[in-house]
């Protein structure tokens, strides 16, 4: 069946062509900051850039933080389900995939109207979590006019945000977990090490976790990947994240764009990159933030 | 002339390793032949290469004298039966089977019709119009095969197609395949590492090993007149007795000091090395005169149902003795002397 | 897997307790279900049918029809359907060049790797990529001008457009369809091609009678995949035309949120209710198909 591979070497090239050309073109641009000489000038100056480094961090910190919700919430709930409430595993996927369905503006949309001021819902008066003052957290900054002039929503703690961030990352979450479930065929691991003697939380730290070491670390790396490059959320609920930042760059400045363009694809390449080495083969996942 | 001819077919891999290595073969109209041989010994390599899937590297394959060897698979007028079955998941039963016909123009009339004496044939009848998932694995394979004869095929190829079924659906299958290749009188070759099936199926086998023909004959005459270690060993089981050559003009050798006949000559010279070949069933126990004798010890008894099988230590070295299972047969007890009878004509001397 | 018994019959479900410690296990997603994503849902579908005292009105429904709102939406789709249905053809000759083209060993994991990369490539980084490259100052533009006297934009093309916007769209809708349909592909068993070729069938034949009909549920499905994708896009819009050249329903939305433009709040929800209802709609599409396609491949 060796036919047909000039056809295959053709569409190769094509989209080869298609997707270098833009990412050549925008490393071009970005060594043109000094007139008539190659440099890396415009690196430098995101670089230094005070807010570079400061909605890097915090992008970063949010990733981090919605991995740990997101795995306290999926691992527990995929087990479960696969192990004893298969006939629930309906209703699990189909909130999984409610980011499909409920795009990151509407979201926030729902967000805001639910959790930014008192509202009677249904006659019981919610009171607005977002206009909440929580602790700050070590090391986390205060929230910062960024974005526009508009008023930025108050909130020292930034639980919205994770939560959308969260609701985000189901999907790609809930399908890693669950592949590496039925790929070590939880039921007779469970059998197998209650037969030996083993208690629930000794099989969940002993056999299931060690396990699902691959697909954990999957799920984590394309959650990075989303939420450090994430704009939607961030932005309406005004918040100095990364996505945003970009933002800001893009419509002030013309070159730092194009450098932080090749360094946000440097760093997602990296990522999953490094997502690839820890799995090894696994059949890719698909990330997608818009 | 033989219907199908392969000669000197070559296939060669990289790294100068032969996958099918000078292969020659005539298959006459009509007849059923076995590629019987273990993983890797080149059967399903031939095979695809008479179906067109693969290019020998030399030789030629010639069917009703037409040189088929580098022609397309499409045209070679082949139906072929695959392990996995292979039916196209899309269409109906009746869609799978009428599948050759209508890619070859025929009317919708002449395929209905021809679908329907398919399904007659593999006991199907009503089955038209369900879908390959609602079949079971025995029933699926009947298809496969209706669906390659549909089209009249000048010959039939089948790659192992009963090791993905269960035993007792494998062997009532294996009765349908021959009955309805022996109606329709059609060529086949059949690929299978099943000695059994080999046995029970073919009007000859081809045993394979290692890319090479080990032997070519009735199966009757592959299990008791092996040519090669290998194909002795390979079918069915086989006592190999060291022994002396004692006299290579008459086929007397020794093991142990002890005379046994055997009715063969042999090319050994006297006094070499050689092992005994001795099928179990052939021998029995008892002092029976005129008959090759050993002496030994019962080591263990296995039941299998039909058959005994008895392990016995003739001094150093074991052997197999089975004897037919009788309801009112008395068993020799672990640990009893006895002594162990054979024809000098059930077995020969082998290197 | 389930042990039986002497009598052949399977054991009884675990005893109610373990069930319980089951459910409420499950307990803390559901709760955060309800909390983030059940409420604001509730709150868009009901609020869009409250008008601004209160009461209850299908106003908000019907001003969906205004002129500015439809464009919008005709806009969305218009783009969706095009990068679904471009996206979707390119994106399956790649994945076809990539799993059945005979190409060299390193090829796949390498473009599905980098597929996985320009699939969440969007927002202004991508932007910036193809300003930087068809822009009216971009490399390509110029190299056109400067070496073949071909001005793009003044034979019509406009980056800032319908059709620049959609060239885009394609450079994460591409991989997304690799990414889907490779393993569609890969799933389309050597037998079934070699049985067609048996039986006196040529490539197109194969094509057209058994591997087509196999893969088109998938096609589909993943077409209406790259839809919704592209329906719900908001970043990449943004950051192109900032803010509002183009008129999408997502970029109208998003600038309700920002108390921009129309200071209509009931509008605002129909809107955000439209979006998802559109979107469900692709949800059960593609769900059914790909049912069928389950149905088949065992």
């Amino acid at each position: 069946m060796k036919r047909g591979s000039i056809w295959a070497w053709l569409w190769v090239v094509l989209g080869a062509i298609y997707f270098f050309l833009p990412l050549y073109a925008t490393f071009d641009f970005s060594l043109r900051l000094k007139r008539g000489v190659l440099s890396f000038a415009a690196y430098e100056n995101v670089f230094n850039d005070a807010r570079f480094v400061e909605s890097f961090t915090f992008s970063l910190q949010m990733a981090l933080w919605t991995i740990l919700v997101s795995l306290i919430l999926i691992v527990p709930t995929a087990y479960w389900v696969h192990l004893r409430l298969p006939k629930v595993r309906p209703f699990v996927e189909l909130i999984t995939l409610m980011p499909f369905v409920i795009p990151a503006v509407v979201l926030t949309f729902g967000f805001i109207q639910v959790y930014s001021k008192s509202t009677t819902f249904f006659g019981i008066a919610l009171p607005s979590i977002l206009s909440l003052d929580f602790f700050t957290l070590p090391g986390l900054m205060q929230v910062r006019d960024f974005v526009s002039s508009r008023t930025p929503i108050t909130l020292a703690f930034p639980i919205i945000l994770i939560a959308g961030y969260t609701v985000l990352s189901f999907p790609y979450m809930y399908r890693a977990v669950d592949t590496g479930l039925r790929a070590m065929d939880v039921r007779t691991l469970t059998e197998a090490a209650e037969s030996l003697g083993a208690n629930t939380p000794s099989i969940l730290w002993y056999v299931i976790f060690p396990n699902l070491r691959a697909a954990l670390l999957s799920g984590a790396f394309l959650t990075i990947a989303i939420v450090v490059g994430e704009f939607t959320l961030a932005s309406l609920l005004v918040w100095p994240a990364f996505g945003p930042y970009i933002q800001l760059i893009g419509a002030n400045r013309a070159y730092e764009p194009a450098a932080l363009s090749v360094i946000s694809f440097g760093l997602t390449w990296a990522t999953l990159g490094l997502l690839q080495l820890f799995t090894r083969g696994q059949q890719g996942q698909i990330a997608g933030a818009r | 002339m033989a219907f199908l001819e392969l000669t000197h077919v070559n296939k060669l891999f990289t790294q100068g390793h032969y996958a099918v290595d000078n292969f020659n073969l005539s298959v006459e109209r009509g007849e059923f032949v076995s590629f019987l041989g273990p993983s890797g010994c080149g059967k399903t390599t031939t095979l695809r290469m008479i179906a067109g899937f693969e290019t020998p590297s030399s030789g030629s394959i010639k069917i009703n004298g037409d040189e088929i060897t580098n022609k397309p698979p499409n045209q070679r007028q082949i139906g072929m039966v695959f392990q996995s079955y292979a039916l196209f998941p899309n269409m109906t039963i009746a869609g799978n089977i009428g599948f050759g016909l209508m890619i070859g123009g025929k009317s919708k009339d002449e395929i209905k019709k021809r679908v329907g004496e398919m399904l007659d044939l593999i006991h199907l009848p009503n089955y038209g119009d369900r879908y390959p998932y609602q079949l079971s694995g025995g029933q699926q394979q009947r298809v496969a095969l209706a669906r390659a004869i549909a089209i009249q095929p000048q010959l039939l190829l089948l790659d192992e197609p009963l090791s993905a079924l269960d035993a007792k659906i494998r062997v009532e299958l294996r009765a349908e395949i021959r009955r309805i290749q022996r109606e329709l009188g059609i060529t086949t070759v059949y690929v299978t590492h099943d000695q059994e099936e080999a046995l029970s199926l073919s009007d000859r086998i081809v045993v394979m090993n290692s890319g090479k023909i080990e032997q070519v004959g009735t199966p009757f005459e592959i299990y008791n007149y092996p040519t090669t270690a290998f194909a002795a060993s390979f079918v069915g089981q086989l006592n190999l007795i060291p022994i002396t050559v004692a006299d290579a003009a008459s086929g007397n050798c020794a093991f142990n000091g002890i005379s046994l006949n055997t009715s063969q000559p042999t090319s050994l010279a006297n006094g070499s090395s050689a092992k005994l070949a001795l099928r179990p069933e052939e021998m029995n126990f008892g002092k029976v005169d005129g008959r090759n004798l050993l002496d030994g010890t019962v080591e263990s008894i296995t039941f299998l149902g039909s058959i005994v099988r008895t392990r016995v230590d003739i001094g150093g070295f074991m052997i197999s003795v089975d004897l037919f299972n009788e309801r009112k047969i008395t068993l020799p007890q672990v640990g009893e002397q006895v002594t162990v009878n054979f024809p000098a004509h059930a077995c020969w001397i082998l290197e | 897997m389930t042990h039986t018994d002497s009598t052949g019959t399977p054991p009884a479900p675990p005893k109610t307790s373990s069930s319980l410690w089951a459910w409420l296990g499950l307990v803390p997603f559901f709760l955060f279900a309800i909390a983030f994503l059940l409420l604001p849902s509730l709150s868009i579908f009901i609020n869009s049918f409250q008008a601004k005292n209160g009461s209850f009105t299908f106003k908000n429904i019907l001003d969906l029809s205004e002129p500015f709102i439809r464009n919008a939406y005709w806009n969305s789709i218009s783009i969706s359907l095009v990068t679904a249905i471009g996206g979707g053809i390119f994106g399956f000759f790649l994945a076809y060049a990539v799993t059945l083209g005979g190409l060299p060993k390193f090829v796949r994991p390498f473009i599905t790797t980098f597929s996985g990369v320009a699939s969440n490539f969007a927002g202004v980084p991508l932007a910036f990529a193809f300003i930087s490259t068809l822009g009216r100052a971009g490399m390509v533009t110029v190299l056109l001008r400067d070496t073949f006297n071909f001005n793009i934009y003044d034979a019509g093309f406009n980056l800032y457009s319908f059709w620049g916007l959609s060239l885009v769209y394609m450079y994460f809708q591409f991989p997304l369809m690799l990414l889907i349909m490779t393993p569609a592909l890969d799933g389309l068993r050597r037998e079934w091609r070699e049985a067609a070729e048996n039986l006196g069938a040529n490539s197109f034949q194969y094509w057209r009678y058994i591997a087509m009909p196999i893969l088109l549920p998938s096609l589909l499905g993943s077409m209406i995949l790259l839809f919704g994708n592209s329906f719900g896009a908001y970043a990449t819009a943004y950051a192109l035309t900032s803010g509002g050249a183009i008129n999408l329903v997502t970029n109208v939305i998003g600038a309700q949120i920002s108390g921009d433009v129309l200071n209509n709040q009931g509008l605002g929800y129909a809107l955000a209710l439209g979006m998802v209802v559109i979107m469900s709609l692709s949800l059960i599409g593609y769900s059914w198909l790909q049912r069928q396609t389950e149905r088949w491949i065992r």
